[in-house]
């Protein structure tokens, strides 16, 4: 039983040592990557540009609402779809 | 007419449940748990198939108990009229479905084999979201303060004398308050303990709004709980800010895989499978397919097999036992160091620096994510009712996650 606990102990200082180390490094990692993301790719990419304005969509709604459905548009096709014409109906 | 009688008496379950009243703790057993699942809503999605699966298994003759090897690895099973005794690590799976039922091969295919449990990990991860933890992430290391309880319970368990070190291992990673982590470990190191380790595991876990604020009570005080976090922030702002929170969060369970992988290889079933189902969740629309597998159908079809075969390996001499009373016992125990043992580690913390944190985030170090973070919110809430340390909260048990998928990795690198 002396045994069991003098490995038991040994577990325990090896063990919470271990944790500790990689959550440190996940911490020091962590940093790190946020700093060459910063410095490397410090926008988020922008979902493809929406085609210029549909001359007929700008006539017949205005800025706001336009803007609201291209971004409804963006959101449901995961940015690959685009609003090519607004038609009142 | 009676020897028609007698026969129809032969084939149902009475006179092995009169021979052993112990049937009757176990449906007693069973009916509690399917209560707090069902009705109290404890951990339904796990304690319900549990639960289910102890029915199930304790009906004499229905076959659909797991059997559990003796010391020299023999089942024995009747076979024609006839008692056989074979090494079960040498049957295959085809002949463990013939021989000893469709629960014992689900059980050899699904849990001994380790599969489960890394799958709901890669589902756990699916439903993760790092961004509290990359916030606030300096918080992250009282993630480890957490896991003092399963090193604390091993210690206890061990000098007991009355479980083994793998025993005593398996018991103490309760204090991970991880169920999927503890059934891993327990596979691994003590499959003989997974019955009784799993319930505790997940009751205590569901228990979390009792068990969390009453050691907060007895090791907090009044103006520590007080702290509020965002005060702190002004007063002492952070340098880091995120400018691209999506690439960081695409990023990170790369690197955190890759980092585990190197130190703690035993750890990479669990911390690699859940890195790689939060992956799939950050990638975005471009995996949203795979993603919606991971956290819907595969997580919840494991989720069902995984309770149904731990349910039926809790037979009555599997669980009627004195070791049964150790586990619910040391599992309470774990759960309370591991709380006690973040909370220290935060008071230790604001000795030492000018930034004061709440205690509250040091306790909910331990896993059962997001539960501890909700509750400690709550407690947080009385004491200030502008103090919300919700967010704050998820980044200690978020990393508790992975403190203990790695305590585990290390106990099964020593043990196993």
């Amino acid at each position: 039983m002396e045994d069991n606990l003098s490995f038991a102990l040994m577990l325990m200082g090896v063990g919470l040592a271990t944790v500790f180390t990689v959550l440190l490094l996940v911490i020091g990692f962590g940093n790190l990557l946020i700093k060459m993301v910063n410095k490397f790719a410090p926008e988020e990419e922008k979902p493809k540009q929406i085609a210029s304005k549909p001359a007929a969509a700008a006539a017949l709604v205005d800025g706001a609402v336009q803007q609201a459905i291209n971004k409804a548009v963006e959101q449901l096709t995961g940015g690959k779809g685009r609003v090519e014409k607004i038609v009142k109906l | 007419m009676g020897d028609i009688l007698n026969r129809i008496y032969e084939m149902t379950a009475f006179q092995a449940i009169i021979d052993n009243p112990g049937f009757l703790v176990m449906y007693a057993l069973a009916f509690v748990l399917l209560y707090l699942g069902i009705k109290k809503q404890y951990e339904p999605l796990l304690l319900i198939p549990i639960a289910f699966g102890v029915l199930i298994a304790n009906f004499p003759g229905g076959g659909m108990d797991v059997i559990s090897p003796d010391g020299a690895g023999l089942v024995h099973f009747d076979k024609d009229g006839q008692e056989v005794a074979r090494n079960i690590y040498e049957m295959s799976l085809p002949e463990i479905a013939h021989d000893l039922g469709v629960m014992n091969f689900l059980y050899s295919a699904l849990i001994k084999s380790g599969l489960l449990p890394p799958i709901i990990f890669m589902g756990v991860g699916a439903l993760t979201d790092f961004g509290p933890m990359l916030r606030n992430l300096k918080l992250a290391i009282f993630g480890a303060g957490a896991q003092f309880g399963i090193f604390a319970v091993l210690l206890v368990a061990a000098s007991t004398g009355y479980f083994s070190m793998q025993q005593s291992a398996s018991l103490a990673i309760i204090g991970g308050a991880d169920g999927p982590t503890a059934i891993f470990t327990t596979i691994k190191l003590a499959p003989e303990l997974l019955g009784p380790i799993a319930i505790a595991a997940y009751s205590y876990m569901a228990l979390v709004p009792v068990i969390v604020p009453l050691v907060v009570k007895l090791t907090c005080s009044k103006k520590e709980l007080s702290i509020n976090m965002k005060q702190q922030d002004k007063l002492y702002p952070s340098n880091t800010v995120i400018k691209n929170e999506r690439a960081l969060k695409i990023i990170f369970p790369i690197a955190v895989t890759t980092l585990v992988a190197i130190i703690v290889p035993s750890a990479v079933p669990l911390v690699g499978m859940l890195m790689f189902g939060n992956l799939i969740k950050e990638v975005g629309s471009s995996t949203s397919r795979i993603f919606d597998a991971a956290s819907n159908a595969v997580m919840n079809s494991a989720t069902i097999f995984l309770g149904l075969c731990v349910g039926a390996t809790m037979t009555v001499d599997a669980f009627l036992n004195l070791q049964t009373i150790g586990i619910v016992a040391g599992g309470f125990l774990a759960f309370g160091f591991s709380i006690f043992g973040g909370i220290m580690l935060v008071k230790l913390f604001n000795l030492f620096s000018k930034k004061k944190i709440n205690p509250l985030i040091g306790a909910t170090g331990l896993s059962a994510v997001p539960m501890a973070s909700r509750v400690a919110n709550e407690i947080a809430l009385k004491y200030d009712p502008r103090n919300h340390v919700l967010n704050y909260c998820m980044s200690s048990n978020v990393s508790g996650v992975i403190g203990s998928a790695v305590a585990a990795g290390i106990l099964i690198a020593f043990l196993g």
